[in-house]
């Protein structure tokens, strides 16, 4: 397993004002997997990915990223574990605008002192197609360049596991489905893990398996979907939800 | 109203990131108000306490000088007569002849000196009725013969006198011993003069060197009389007032202020020049911050442009803040104001200026002023950001409201700055060219204005440049993060120039100063190493001459192989050419030759010291065509006329006695009487060979019973000379700190908005895997690089001033040009420090900043 989380529960607030916005979630991600989280907004699914990742604390629950707890880690500990076990492509304001596209690339390493590896690197940079663009700034790059920058970047640290919140969110269809392939492709091809939250079905068509989340719990999962499975499924949640 | 209502929603809701620059408009204004409360408590006191020791009228001699230290020793005076002829005028009450004399120390049984050692006067006199107005007797009695002795309750207060104990007045006609029998005290406050009381004919004697003279008469009128009434008939009864000087209370008390005024004025414009480099300063903090506000709310501002608000409304909302802020900073600046000037009044207490209270005064101009200039000085600052932002389009509304771009110098703006900043070094490059003093100060001032402004307006430019240089130099040394803080502190080259410039002006006027300071210095003792023979130096404080008691022990001093009386006296010279001008003759024994010597140029020095001869400067010699073998008729103030020749002409390429004309002191005496005779201003001394040791101690000796002579051998003096300096220095970089401490809000201000602005940024960074000390170290590295990048500016700025400063006044002697390395060193490594310092809070906060609002999708 790249990660486990058994019993989350993440609330806000106390009393009557209580929320729940995980609710007791058991989630496995397993490894070499695309997996993918959908629900409506208020879910929880960002803030199980967030859980997952070691960006929010969690009020009860374990989680384990491969073998270690990250429930009650130290900030400092948590910083470590992010910055050389997992990869991060959010869905906007991914790269810093003071650093060129090399640099954004190579920020995790450079900052825990590493030298990254040439050879993977170059690997990388041709699989995401970005070779003549490195010495660009963010602002000269276009929006789906920018996003693929954001995933040489998860990609280039060889992390254990990348969550992807949205990342496709703010691209047009074609950068999107550009993306998504060079997500798919380093899944296959490099055995990479990766957790994505989606609410779109055509991103999440691209994952091995889909989770659904609603109201705080998972309520659903699919393996290899198409995106109009998904679609279905999603549209017989939000009748379910309206009936409800 | 809606205008009115955002730009209150907004001034509150961003109340923090305004702070800062409240505070900067709040020390601004406080430091203006405080000097005016503060010079103004001071008039107060000084008229109340003029006013109250004048006496209805007063009648002094023609030429009598308020609070100058007369040369001989002794204030004019008048005869007795006078009072008689006064006391039979019409209207007058009461008549009483007074003495009162500046040239004394006090000193206690244990040769203590009394008075004070900041400035403030001692004076000696006789106790009269008229004291009465000012004063009370309020132990003992007044004193009674030559043995008996009154002082006033402050002095004896700060000096632990008693009823009894023994004080002695040194003055030019003798020491006066004796016991003290009364205490009086002021009722108005007394800022710190210590005066003692002696019986009128030992006052007379003692003072004025004579029985029945007195310095001044004081009349009191008959009820009903009003003082100009008596004025014009005392002035009747003295045939006409053209032999005396008659004054009315508030006459006396207006020449009495008028002393005391120019150096308040002095005082009051020098710290509001200060106060206004301070709000120099703050306005680049202020734009910074409007700047700043702006930027992020660029979305916003879009959005009501969209939604219908006028450019002129967006403007004009900004401003509105502007005026608000300007409003508070300079309310609370008012009242801090008034608490600086009460602090200031305790400082000068504790270095012996005592003022009350109770004379505090606030005119209701100090408000008005600190109000106007807190609000104006806001408003304009803000004037540029807030038409930055009347500029926003409606579009800003759709776009990302991502981290605002980075905004790049324009070329029109360096073109500019590089023209003006040519201009200001062209004129620098003048000024150490200009061959008269008085049309190179024009050129200097000229060229630190332009190159300042220059160095502003290029300011981003030169970020650019320098912050690369300083990042090569020290951030590589902490890999990525200190590649992180220099790409922050590049990416705006104009906030980061501005931040800089802030800083930049203080050190530049710190760097400046020291440059002048040390190459004083170093010119002087240049100048004392170059002509300087003698071995010892005896000079009093505040340019006091010296009695001649003193000047006997000191010839009686062991080990001496020859004192040099050097005297300055007044004289009218007539040249051949039929000109008459009043000059200061120097007269000085011959031996004053080896005591400082002095290039000749054409002539002999020794044939000067001859019999009825004397020397005279270059320049002099050069304006009225005057040549070795010339007679000069001099007049000498009070005694004869002489005819001298002229002997030598020495050259004025000097600091020391720049342009002195030099007479014997023994042709001084035959033709300028005893009593007449100025005392010494400075005394030289040699030791026997080999005793130099023996006879410093000797000196020293001798001089033990007239404390506040100073003798010192040449190092001791090189070393006086550099404290002094040193400790004027010390005063303005005091003065100096407020700018330097604006500035450094400047930084703090800077890192904190754009931590702010950053917030993305950071939590990405975080995310990513930067921790929190990284990330620390990363804000501390952009604040140090921002400060440095000032220091740098400003220290280069600075000795350029200086150095030219320098070449303009080695013209007045100060030839030496001395960089002092050491300070501009320690004030760079400062700077550092600084920047440390300032990125204290705003790196903590950033620390604290949560991860997850990089994450949140839409802000």
């Amino acid at each position: 397993m790249a990660a486990r989380a058994r019993q989350v529960v993440k609330a806000y607030g106390t009393g009557e004002t209580r929320v729940m916005a995980l609710d007791h979630v058991d989630v496995d991600i397993a490894r070499g997997q695309f997996t993918a989280i959908m629900g409506p907004s208020g879910s929880g699914k960002s803030t199980l990915m967030h859980c997952l990742a070691g960006l929010d604390t969690v009020t009860s629950g374990q989680i384990h990223l491969a073998d270690t707890e990250i429930t009650g880690l130290k900030d400092k500990k948590l910083t470590q574990l992010r910055r050389d076990r997992i990869g991060f492509i959010f869905q906007a304001f991914n790269l810093l605008p003071t650093l060129n596209a090399l640099e954004n690339i190579t920020l995790p390493m450079d900052i825990a002192g590493r030298r990254p590896d040439a050879a993977w690197l170059d690997q990388v940079v041709e699989t995401v197609g970005l070779a003549g663009r490195l010495k660009h700034r963010p602002t000269q790059l276009s929006g789906g360049q920018q996003q693929r920058v954001a995933v040489a970047r998860a990609l280039a640290a060889r992390p254990d596991i990348i969550f992807g919140d949205e990342p496709t969110g703010n691209l047009d269809s074609r950068a999107g489905a550009e993306v998504l392939t060079f997500l798919r492709k380093s899944v296959d091809e490099l055995g990479q893990t990766i957790v994505m939250v989606t609410h779109d079905p055509v991103a999440a068509s691209y994952a091995d398996r889909v989770l659904y989340l609603a109201d705080g719990r998972i309520v659903d999962e699919m393996n290899n979907p198409t995106a109009d499975q998904v679609l279905d499924r999603m549209k017989d949640f939000d009748a379910r939800g309206r009936t409800s | 109203m809606t205008v009115w209502k955002t730009s209150m929603r907004n001034f509150f809701a961003h109340k923090g990131r305004m702070a800062l620059s409240a505070v900067a408009v709040l020390l601004s204004v406080a430091f203006v108000c405080g000097t005016l409360v503060f010079t103004d408590t001071m008039n107060t006191t000084f008229d109340k306490l003029f006013a109250a020791t004048s006496a209805d009228v007063t009648v002094s001699p023609k030429n009598a000088k308020v609070d100058d230290i007369p040369q001989n020793g002794k204030p004019e005076s008048l005869p007795a007569s006078v009072l008689a002829r006064v006391a039979k005028a019409d209207g007058v009450k009461k008549a009483e002849g007074g003495v009162s004399s500046p040239a004394v120390t006090v000193v206690d049984s244990h040769n203590k000196n009394m008075g004070s050692e900041t400035g403030a006067p001692t004076i000696a006199g006789n106790w009269t009725q008229n004291d009465l107005r000012s004063m009370e007797i309020t132990s003992g009695h007044a004193p009674r013969g030559p043995t008996e002795v009154m002082v006033d309750a402050d002095t004896a207060e700060k000096h632990h006198l008693k009823l009894g104990d023994e004080l002695r007045t040194i003055a030019a006609t003798g020491d006066i011993t004796g016991r003290i029998s009364g205490i009086a005290t002021f009722k108005v406050t007394n800022p710190g003069a210590a005066i003692v009381y002696l019986d009128t004919a030992t006052a007379q004697r003692a003072l004025l060197g004579a029985p029945d003279v007195f310095t001044h008469l004081s009349l009191t009128a008959e009820p009903g009389v009003s003082d100009a009434r008596l004025k014009q008939n005392v002035a009747e009864a003295l045939g006409g007032s053209a032999t005396y000087k008659i004054q009315t209370q508030q006459e006396a008390a207006d020449a009495n202020k008028d002393s005391m005024g120019s150096f308040l004025d002095v005082m009051k414009y020098a710290m509001l020049g200060f106060a206004g480099i301070a709000f120099l300063v703050g306005i680049f903090l202020i734009v910074n911050t409007f700047s700043m506000l702006v930027a992020q709310r660029t979305r916003e501002i879009g959005l009501m442009r969209a939604i219908g608000s006028s450019r002129k409304q967006v403007n004009r909302s900004v401003l509105l803040e502007a005026v608000l802020l300007g409003i508070v900073g300079s309310i609370l600046g008012v009242g801090a104001g008034v608490g600086l000037a009460v602090g200031l009044m305790k400082v000068m207490g504790a270095v012996g200026m005592e003022l009350s209270t109770d004379d505090l005064t606030i005119a209701w101009t100090t408000p008005v002023t600190g109000l106007a200039l807190g609000i104006i000085v806001t408003v304009l600052a803000a004037y540029i950001p807030a038409r930055r932002a009347g500029k926003i389009s409606p579009m800003a509304a759709l776009r990302d409201a991502g981290t605002p771009a980075d905004a790049k110098s324009g070329w029109i703006r360096a073109g500019l700055g590089l023209v003006v900043t040519g201009a200001g070094a062209a004129a620098l490059w003048a000024t150490t060219r200009a061959d008269k003093a008085s049309d190179g100060s024009g050129l200097l001032g000229l060229g630190v204005v332009l190159t300042l402004i220059g160095f502003i307006v290029i300011g981003p430019l030169l970020a650019g440049v320098v912050v690369r240089a300083l990042s090569a130099v020290l951030l590589r040394f902490f890999g990525p993060v200190g590649r992180l803080a220099e790409r922050n502190a590049l990416r705006n080259p104009r906030r980061t120039g501005a931040t800089g410039a802030a800083l930049m002006i203080g050190l530049a006027l710190v760097a400046c100063l020291s440059v002048v300071g040390s190459s004083m210095v170093a010119s002087a003792t240049d100048e004392l190493d170059k002509s300087v023979g003698a071995d010892f130096i005896v000079q009093a404080p505040n340019s006091q001459p010296i009695v001649p008691q003193a000047a006997e022990a000191l010839a009686a001093a062991p080990g001496i192989e020859h004192l040099t009386h050097y005297r300055v006296l007044d004289a009218g010279l007539t040249t051949p050419d039929g000109v008459t001008k009043k000059q200061e003759v120097t007269a000085a024994d011959p031996s004053y030759q080896q005591d400082v010597r002095r290039e000749v140029l054409s002539g002999d020095l020794a044939a000067a010291y001859g019999k009825n001869a004397m020397s005279v400067g270059e320049d002099y010699a050069t304006a009225h065509r005057v040549k070795v073998g010339d007679t000069i008729t001099v007049a000498f103030k009070g005694g004869g006329t002489a005819k001298l020749k002229v002997a030598a002409i020495t050259s004025d390429d000097t600091a020391l006695d720049q342009g002195a004309m030099y007479i014997n002191t023994s042709t001084a005496r035959k033709y300028v009487p005893a009593a007449k005779m100025p005392q010494n201003m400075l005394m030289f001394a040699e030791a026997k060979e080999g005793q130099e040791d023996a006879a410093y101690a000797a000196l020293k000796d001798s001089l033990a019973k007239y404390p506040t002579y100073k003798v010192q051998n040449q190092a001791d003096f090189k070393e006086d000379l550099k404290d002094q300096i040193g400790q004027l220095l010390n005063v303005v970089y005091g003065l100096l700190a407020l700018a330097i401490i604006v500035a450094v809000l400047g930084v703090v201000n800077t890192l904190a908005l754009s931590v702010v602005e950053r917030t993305r940024e950071i939590g990405l960074m975080r995310a990513i895997g930067l921790s929190r000390r990284q990330l620390r170290r990363m804000i501390r590295l952009e604040s140090v690089v921002i400060a440095l990048f000032g220091a740098l500016l400003g220290l280069g700025l600075g000795m350029g001033w200086g150095t030219s400063a320098q070449q303009l006044l080695a013209l007045e002697g100060m030839g030496v040009l001395e960089i002092p390395w050491p300070t501009i060193i320690t004030v760079f490594v400062a700077s550092a420090f600084v920047g440390l310092f300032a990125a204290l809070v705003p790196a903590f906060r950033a620390g604290r900043m949560n991860v997850l609002n990089a994450i949140a999708t839409d802000g």
